[in-house]
């Protein structure tokens, strides 16, 4: 599980978040959603350790890592994924997935690219494969060693409606099979109402309300804020 | 589909990739043997003491050069500082013999006190990214060839000062460092090695790493690697080949002084591997070479040979990116497919 405590992040004089607590149980898949701005990376950001958080705490497992660098709270169990493509573009996929492994206890790498459909691709260097391949590549960084909890931002962007369909339904499968907490954001509402057991909403930068796919779609404040007449 | 049965098929790829790799090793392995013989012919056909000297120089600079290029394709960072560690390093072999101490004791404080001492200051420097880290090593560089400079009751001052060798290093006579046919023999061998070396670094599994946080820090950070104690580990490596340049060049020289810790002396190691390509491991000494004998000739024929080698690094820049290495391996590599498509039926 994943825990962040009153956590709040300033970007010079505006408040990127305000005081946002959330908690997602184990094995859950958790869908973080709001209007642009609403401080949903920002919230990744904190959680994964790659910005600071002005306040608050974050706890993995029960542990609490507020102190621990992005590379230790890796080691700790967390795995994300970056809204835009955040791979070694250089290096072959196999290689880049290798060199992920050595980090953890349990190297899964065929295991993670069977999964992801790269092990025909596997020899080929990442920065020369479809846009596509190189989304799931980020994944599979992610996925490497099996971490407890997995951070998706974006994971479906740039993907067309049916490569999102697939690749949301599948990780939603992936995920209950290995029992990893998840927290993805994402802006295709089709990809969240269908993976997701919770969804949590934020707003300028505070959560606006927490609940099952089925309570938000109906929410007249979140309706209203971010869903208008997309659901 | 299993995934036991899809692990096994990767598992099945990969020992057949460390079993390649096994094979590059062994192969580069008899490259090594056969490129330390080679020189031997080399050394002894050659009789110009003249041109004997100059091809050691350019071994010895080949040996800084590298330090450099290895830098720049590891860890994709230039410096202009190197000079700093490879004049550390001669005057750490210098100053104990001066004071009647012992030559390896000399040449191991050489190999330890550069390298120890980027460590610590890349654990500082390597956090600051592209041009600014290569202005922080000229500042280094410049700040202790000023101290050595400065520091005239121990180093000499500008004018530095020579030394003597003991008779005899591990029991050879010490002669064989300062004349140039074996020094010739010895200096290559120990290129050669550093070469090795390198490579074998660039292949394991901390070399792959650190290439990997070159392409893409924050990835590896969130992959689980801290990323500066191995930049700055890869910078301490370079030092430490800089260092081997710097005590090869004293023991050659028998002559110590600020010159060989000026900026100016890493900047010709930073053209001569530009010129000789950072693609390629072996690419700086190819530079180190080219420009050693480009700068004779232009010596003979004129005055101005920097702007002789100005001309040759704006060509290579703009029209080899890769280097006069890189030309090669191109040149090379269209032979050996010309030569398969005659041999074709």
């Amino acid at each position: 599980m994943i825990e962040g405590h009153n956590l709040t992040r300033r970007y010079g004089a505006v408040a990127a978040l305000r005081d946002v607590s959330i908690s997602v149980p184990e094995g859950e898949i958790r869908g973080l959603i709001g209007p642009n701005g609403a401080g949903k990376s920002t919230l990744i950001d904190v959680l994964s350790g790659r910005a600071e958080n002005a306040s608050g705490r974050v706890s993995i497992q029960g542990r609490d890592v507020t102190q621990l660098s992005a590379q230790e709270r890796r080691v700790a169990g967390l795995g994300r994924s970056f809204q835009r493509t955040n791979i070694f573009a250089n290096l072959t996929i196999a290689d880049q997935l290798e060199i992920a492994g050595f980090t953890v206890s349990e190297a899964n790498v065929d295991e993670v690219m069977a999964e992801l459909g790269l092990l025909e691709v596997a020899n080929e260097v990442a920065g020369q494969t479809s846009y596509g391949i190189q989304r799931r590549v980020d994944l599979a960084l992610a996925l490497i060693g099996r971490p407890k909890v997995l951070l998706l931002d974006e994971p479906a962007a740039g993907l067309s409606a049916a490569e999102s369909i697939a690749l949301s339904r599948h990780l939603r499968d992936l995920v209950h099979r290995w029992k990893v907490t998840v927290l993805i954001v994402e802006h295709d509402m089709e990809v969240v109402f269908s993976i997701c057991d919770r969804i949590t909403v934020l707003h300028l930068g505070q959560v606006l309300t927490e609940g099952t796919p089925d309570q938000i779609r109906t929410s007249p404040e979140v309706v209203k804020a971010y869903l208008g007449s997309a659901a | 589909m299993t995934d036991l049965s899809v692990g096994d098929l990767g598992t099945g790829k990969r020992e057949r990739q460390a079993l390649a790799r096994r094979r590059e090793t062994l192969s580069q392995g008899a490259i090594l043997i056969i490129a330390i013989v080679a020189v031997i012919p080399v050394a002894y056909l050659v009789r110009s003491n003249l041109v004997l000297s100059l091809m050691t120089q350019a071994v010895i600079a080949g040996v800084l050069a590298t330090s450099v290029g290895f830098l720049i394709r590891q860890s994709g960072a230039v410096t202009f500082g190197n000079a700093a560690f490879y004049g550390t390093a001669a005057y750490c072999v210098a100053l104990p013999l001066k004071a009647g101490l012992s030559l390896p004791l000399g040449i191991a404080l050489a190999l330890v006190i550069p390298p120890a001492l980027a460590y610590l200051l890349g654990l500082v420097i390597v956090r600051i990214p592209g041009i600014a880290f290569s202005m922080l090593t000229l500042a280094i560089g410049q700040a202790l060839s000023e101290l050595a400079l400065k520091a005239r009751w121990l180093t000499g001052g500008e004018d530095g000062f020579s030394f003597a060798l003991p008779k005899t290093v591990v029991g050879l006579d010490a002669s064989f460092l300062q004349r140039p046919t074996s020094m010739l023999i010895f200096s290559w061998s120990v290129l050669v090695l550093v070469l090795f070396g390198l490579s074998l670094f660039s292949r394991s599994r901390y070399g792959r790493v650190v290439a990997a946080i070159r392409e893409n820090e924050e990835r590896a950070r969130f992959i689980g690697y801290q990323t500066v104690s191995r930049r700055a580990a890869t910078f301490a490596l370079s030092a430490f080949v800089a260092s081997i340049g710097g005590v090869l060049a004293t023991l050659y020289n028998s002559f110590v002084s600020p010159e060989t810790m000026h900026w100016s002396l890493s900047g010709m190691a930073l053209i001569m591997a530009i010129i000789g390509g950072t693609q390629l491991l072996w690419g700086a000494v190819v530079g180190a070479a080219f420009v050693f004998f480009a700068k004779d000739w232009a010596g003979d024929i004129g005055e101005h040979w920097q702007a002789v080698i100005g001309v040759i690094l704006i060509v290579v820049t703009v029209g080899l990116p890769g280097g006069i290495s890189g030309a090669m391996m191109q040149i090379a590599s269209r032979g050996s497919r010309l030569f398969k498509g005659r041999g074709a039926p």
